[in-house]
Formats: C-alpha cells, structure tokens, sequence
C-alpha cells in the first residue's frame, strides 16, 4: 500500500500538469462597484468551465474587495503569503489595482488585470503586473478621434467622477485634445454619489461646448444624462467613456441613451475568435449580456491559467510565459509589450459604439463597424 | 444669469427632500435624546418599498407615499419598541452602536434580498421639465416632491402645534421628567416620534427615487447629510431643519456653478463649521443648559 502511495506520490510530482493551478482572483463582488464586478465573476466562472474541459486542472481562490484599496491590498497579501497562487487576476477598479500592483512586485506574483484604466498601473516599470484592458488614454484618443472624424468640434467640456479612474481619463483626454486644437471650456470634476448635477450641467451649457466628455461609473452615467436632458444641454456629441456608458442598464433608459456615443474594449459582434459565441454563453447562462469586463476577465482567466500550467506552477517561469507569450482569443491578438513608458501592456484595440435604436453598435474603426455613426447628437425631445 | 436662477432652482428644490430627511432625524433626537445613524438606512427601506410597489404593483411613486408613509411609521414604532426604548437611559455610546448596528443590518440584509445592482426607477415624468423662461427649466418630478415635500412640513407643523398628541410629543422633547409627571405616556410619545421620523425619512426616500439610484449602501450619504442638516439648524429643531436642508441644498447648487462641483463637499462642512463655531447650538437651536 505504502509502495502504491509512493509511486502515486512520484507521479504527482513528476507532472505538474496533473496538480491543480492555484490561481488567485482578487475581485468588487460586493459594494457599489459590484454591478461590473458581477461580470467579471461570470466571465472567469466561464473560463474556469472551458480549462476544465481543456484537461487544466483550476483552483480558484476569491477574494472580496468590496471596491476598497485596503481590503484590495490585504487581499493579496493573503494570496501571495498564505494561498502560495501562482499568479492573481484581478482586481477590478483602478485604485485598487494601483494600490495592489506595487505589492504583486513585492511578492513576485505574476498578476494580470483585465479591466482597470488608470494609465500609471503599467507605468511604473513593475515587473510582475501585466494588463489585458487597453489604458485610459485610449479611451479618450479613440473617442475624440472619432468625433473629429464625424464632425468639426472646436470645443469640448469635460463632467467627471474625482476617481482615479475619472481623473486620469481626463487627463489625458486633456493633452490630447490640446494637440488636435480643440479648446477646453468646462472642466468639472463631481463627487460620486452626489443627487443633483443640475447645476453643474447648467454651467456647462452655458459654456455652449461642441463634445461633452463624461467618465462615470453606471449610476451616475444615467443621472447625468438624465439631468443633461432637463437643462437642455445640447452638443454635437456625448461621448461617454467606457464603464458606466456601456451597460446595459443605460442602454436601457432609451429615453437618454439614444445616440451616446462611447468606447469599449469588446463588443460581441467583433470577429474576433470566440467571441460572438461568448456572447451567446454568457447571455445563456447568466441570463444578461455580458459587458466588456467580463469578456477582459474571461480572457485573463485562461491566458493565466494556461501560463501557470506550462510553467508547471512556478511564479518565475508564469512571468516569462506571460511576458513572452501571444495569444488569440475574445479579446483579439493579445501580447504584453513594453512601449510609450507602459510596461506588460496589451496594445488592445479599442472600439467606438453608438446606442442606435436603444442597443449598442460599433461605428468606429470601420473594420468592425456594424452600423454608420449618428452626428450631430439629435435634438432633445 | 440663467445659470445662476437655474442652479438656485434646482438648489432650493433639492433642499427640500433634504429638509424632509432632516426634519424626521431631528424629531427622534428632539424626543429621545438619541442620535439615530440609522436614519440613511431608513430612507434607503422606504426607497426599495417605493420600487416593489412600482415594480409590482405599478404604483407611482408619487402616489405610494400614501402606502410607504404608514408602512413606515409602523416599521419605526416596531423600531423603537423593541430596540431603541431598552438603551434611553444607556450612555450615549451604546445608542450610537445600537443605531449603527440597525443601519447595517437593514442594508445587509436588503442586499441579501436584491443585490447590489443598482435600481433605477423610470417613469414616463423621469426626466421631463416645465421650461420657465430665459434658458431656465424646472425638472417635474423635483417639483412634485418639493410640493409634497411643503405639504408633508405643513401637516406636521399642524399636528405638533394643534392637536393634543402633538402638543405632548413636544412636551416631551421639552422635558422628558416633567411630562412623565404631567401625565404624558412618554414611551408612546417615543414611539408616535421614532414612527413619524422614520416615515418622513420614507417618505423622502420615496420622493427622491423617480430622480435618483437605488441601492443597498445608498444610507449612509443621507445620513451623513441629515446629521449636517440637523446640527446646521440646531438639534431638536423642525424649522431649523427645514432651513437647514434649503440652505445646504443653495450651497452645494451654487458652489457647483461658483467655484467647482469637486468642491462642493469642502463648501457645505466649511459652512457647517463656520455655523458651529459662531452660533455653536445650531441656527435655530437654543442652547440647554
């Protein structure tokens, strides 16, 4: 028996691809940023299914952070220390992966993020933290190329959360607006969570701006149109960048969404493989369409697991996979490169959509375009 | 021009939902002595009653007030009766936890039931306005809840001055002993001001949904701002709250236009500050000695 026990020891630790990957996900599963956290819970629920049938033998270790930085961070210790993962997907909002990337370094644990913006997260030359998510400073040049595609603004207003992700969006939509020669009227950093925006709005239409520029997060994304709707503010173009303005839920409010134009990293009519049928998975089994975090999410989860396994579990050898890894999924060419001062960055492609007929269609880049744009905004009914 | 009418418009109509949710947390502090932190929390139940009853029923929310208000006046005594009456006489710190410990089992157990998605009710009134002039619009479902908000203030104002229960729930607020010797029921009086606090904050709850989120956690930004509305006023005081929450409403709306919306928090507490500091017991509180 003992003899048995030996050789059925020998052989679990001759093939490492026989041991469970333990991998860590730091996640907002509770909290008010858990409306987006929810999919990329779903989105690494369905890669966990897909490695399991593709033979990787997974065991996820989740942990809560409830959007907080703090409990963000003492999450990952516990992963790095206590769990032993070989790599950490996740976490979800710009803040906390900031405040978690400088400890991956520390720890040397391979970690990927899928949809945090804030541009500085891969900065700062950490060796050890790759992103899936194009940057923040993609989400306003796509958007403001798009505009100065579609029409001829001269001026533009900028309404956004003072977050780290609402003001390093911001900043960088600033500079760049700087060299296309559009002038900056309204700049308005809000609170989040605040019931009124009236007056801010009002300000901004009294500025008469040809964009407006908003970054929130869902709720207030409907507030703010909502509220851009009774004071009747009325440019050529909202532009709403990522998060709040593509979900569902705004989708939804027809009466303020229509014609808002807005980026994403992924949509499912993309022909990038996999992705219309991880559309309709998704749609299947959790009953909603998925935004893009959970197809980021979904794409991290296999990308890391399939490293840790080749790697056989080591957190060195899953760093060099990462770093010199290429990928082909739902989330198109993937490939973590150093270029513009980013470290392990995925140079991802964003897509520009319009709410055309209460859902969202791809208008830019003309590759991916299902519908034609919609410009100047209509006029409020 | 127009900007400047447009923010006070909006300020003094968002002022009075505040003013409402002030005016209940001062009233239970007025009669008990006690600092409810659950208050936010409270608002957030009436403002998830106010969406099932839409949802389910398909009752404006508007018109919900008249089945949310009572609801809640009997969720408040239910409050009061079994908890808050036990620690009156405890020190101040064990009613702070107590409040503090209702509040976030009320949220927890909310987003046991609906998740933390946030609701979002929509009405066909939801974003529409009255266009007054000069640039200047009103948002409808403001001014209905601005209207209701006045109408609710009057009635109370009427039951607390007028009718013999009012008159003993500020016999109590005034002295506690004393109307127990004069032959008041003060547990009662307690109970009729934890109900009539925690309907109001409802019913503020109700009123702001058709133009706000729901969620789970959405209490503890309107506790917070209740607190600052009923020290503002002075403790105790229901027109002190009802100034106190138009005038946050002003300045938060102006100093969004005047200086930057980032900053409007740093207005409205450095006012608050400024208001303690020279008239220490609130703008219409008198000082107890």
């Amino acid at each position: 028996m003992r003899k048995h026990l030996l050789a059925l020891g020998a052989t679990l630790a001759l093939s490492p691809c026989l041991l469970a990957q333990k991998i860590g996900v730091i996640n907002s599963m509770s909290g008010p940023e858990a409306p987006i956290g929810e999919n990329i819970t779903n989105g690494i629920k369905l890669a966990e299914e897909d490695l399991k049938k593709k033979g990787i033998n997974l065991q996820l270790v989740w942990e809560d952070d409830t959007g907080k930085p703090q409990i963000s961070m003492s999450a990952m210790e516990k992963l790095a220390t206590r769990d032993n993962v070989v790599g950490v997907v996740g976490p979800y909002t710009s803040a906390c992966s900031n405040a978690v990337a400088k400890l991956a370094e520390k720890y040397r644990v391979p970690l990927l993020i899928p949809a945090a913006a804030k541009e500085e997260i891969t900065r700062q030359g950490l060796k050890h933290v790759f992103r899936m998510n194009a940057p923040a400073d993609q989400y306003a040049s796509s958007l403001i190329d798009a505009a100065v595609s579609l029409g001829k603004p001269k001026t533009i207003a900028f309404v956004y959360e003072n977050t780290d992700f609402g003001t390093s969006t911001t900043k960088t939509a600033k500079d760049y607006v700087a060299k296309k020669g559009i002038q900056v009227v309204a700049d308005e950093p809000y609170p989040k969570g605040a019931a009124d925006y009236r007056s801010t709005l009002a300000k901004v239409k009294s500025k008469n701006p040809d964009l407006v520029f908003m970054v929130s997060y869902v709720a207030d994304a409907i507030l703010l149109m909502r509220q851009s709707k009774e004071v009747g503010l009325q440019p050529q173009a909202f532009l709403g960048a990522g998060a709040g303005f593509t979900t569902v839920e705004f989708a939804k409010e027809r009466a303020i969404s229509e014609s808002v134009i807005s980026c994403t990293q992924w949509t499912n009519d993309v022909n990038w493989p996999g992705a219309k049928e991880f559309g309709a998975r998704y749609k299947a089994k959790f009953g909603k369409e998925p935004t893009y975090h959970a197809a980021c999410a979904y794409a991290s989860m296999v990308i890391m697991a399939e490293t840790a396994r080749n790697a056989g579990g080591d957190r060195a050898k899953t760093r060099e996979g990462l770093k010199n890894g290429k990928w082909n999924g739902v989330m198109g060419e993937v490939k973590f490169a150093d270029y513009d001062g980013f470290t392990n960055q995925n140079n991802h492609q964003m897509l520009v959509q319009q709410i055309l007929s209460g859902s969202y269609e791809t208008v830019l880049p003309s590759q991916f375009a299902t519908k034609k744009a919609v410009y100047p905004f209509p006029k409020w009914k | 021009m127009a900007v400047f009418l447009q923010s006070l418009i909006s300020g003094i109509l968002i002022g009075g939902v505040y003013a409402l949710i002030g005016i209940g947390l001062t009233l239970i502090f007025g009669v008990m002595r006690v600092v409810n932190f659950a208050h936010g929390d409270i608002m957030m139940v009436g403002m998830y009653l106010t969406y099932l009853l839409f949802t389910i029923l398909g009752i404006d929310p508007f018109v919900s007030v008249l089945i949310s208000f009572p609801l809640m006046f009997l969720f408040g005594g239910f409050l009061q009766k079994t908890f808050i009456n036990r620690v009156l006489s405890a020190v101040a710190q064990n009613q702070i936890l107590l409040t503090i410990g209702l509040g976030l089992v009320m949220s927890n157990t909310v987003m046991l039931i609906f998740t933390s998605d946030y609701k979002i009710l929509t009405t066909s009134y939801s974003s529409s306005t009255i266009q007054v002039g000069g640039g200047v619009s009103i948002s409808t479902p403001l001014l209905i809840s601005f209207l209701i908000t006045a109408a609710i203030t009057a009635a109370l104002g009427w039951f607390l001055l007028k009718t013999d229960t009012g008159q003993a729930i500020r016999a109590t607020s005034q002295d506690r002993d004393a109307a127990q010797l004069m032959g008041i029921n003060v547990k009662r009086m307690s109970i009729i001001a934890f109900g009539l606090g925690s309907a109001l904050a409802g019913t503020a709850g109700a009123l702001i949904s058709p133009t706000y989120y729901i969620f789970p956690q959405v209490g503890g930004v309107f506790t917070l701002k209740a607190f600052v509305i009923t020290v503002l006023g002075g403790m105790g005081s229901v027109v002190g709250a009802t100034l106190g929450g138009v005038l946050i409403g002003i300045t938060e709306s102006m100093s969004a236009v005047y200086i930057s919306s980032g900053w409007k928090d740093v207005v409205v507490f450095v006012l608050f500050l400024l208001v303690l500091l020279f008239k220490p017991s609130g703008l219409m509180g008198k000082s107890r000695t």
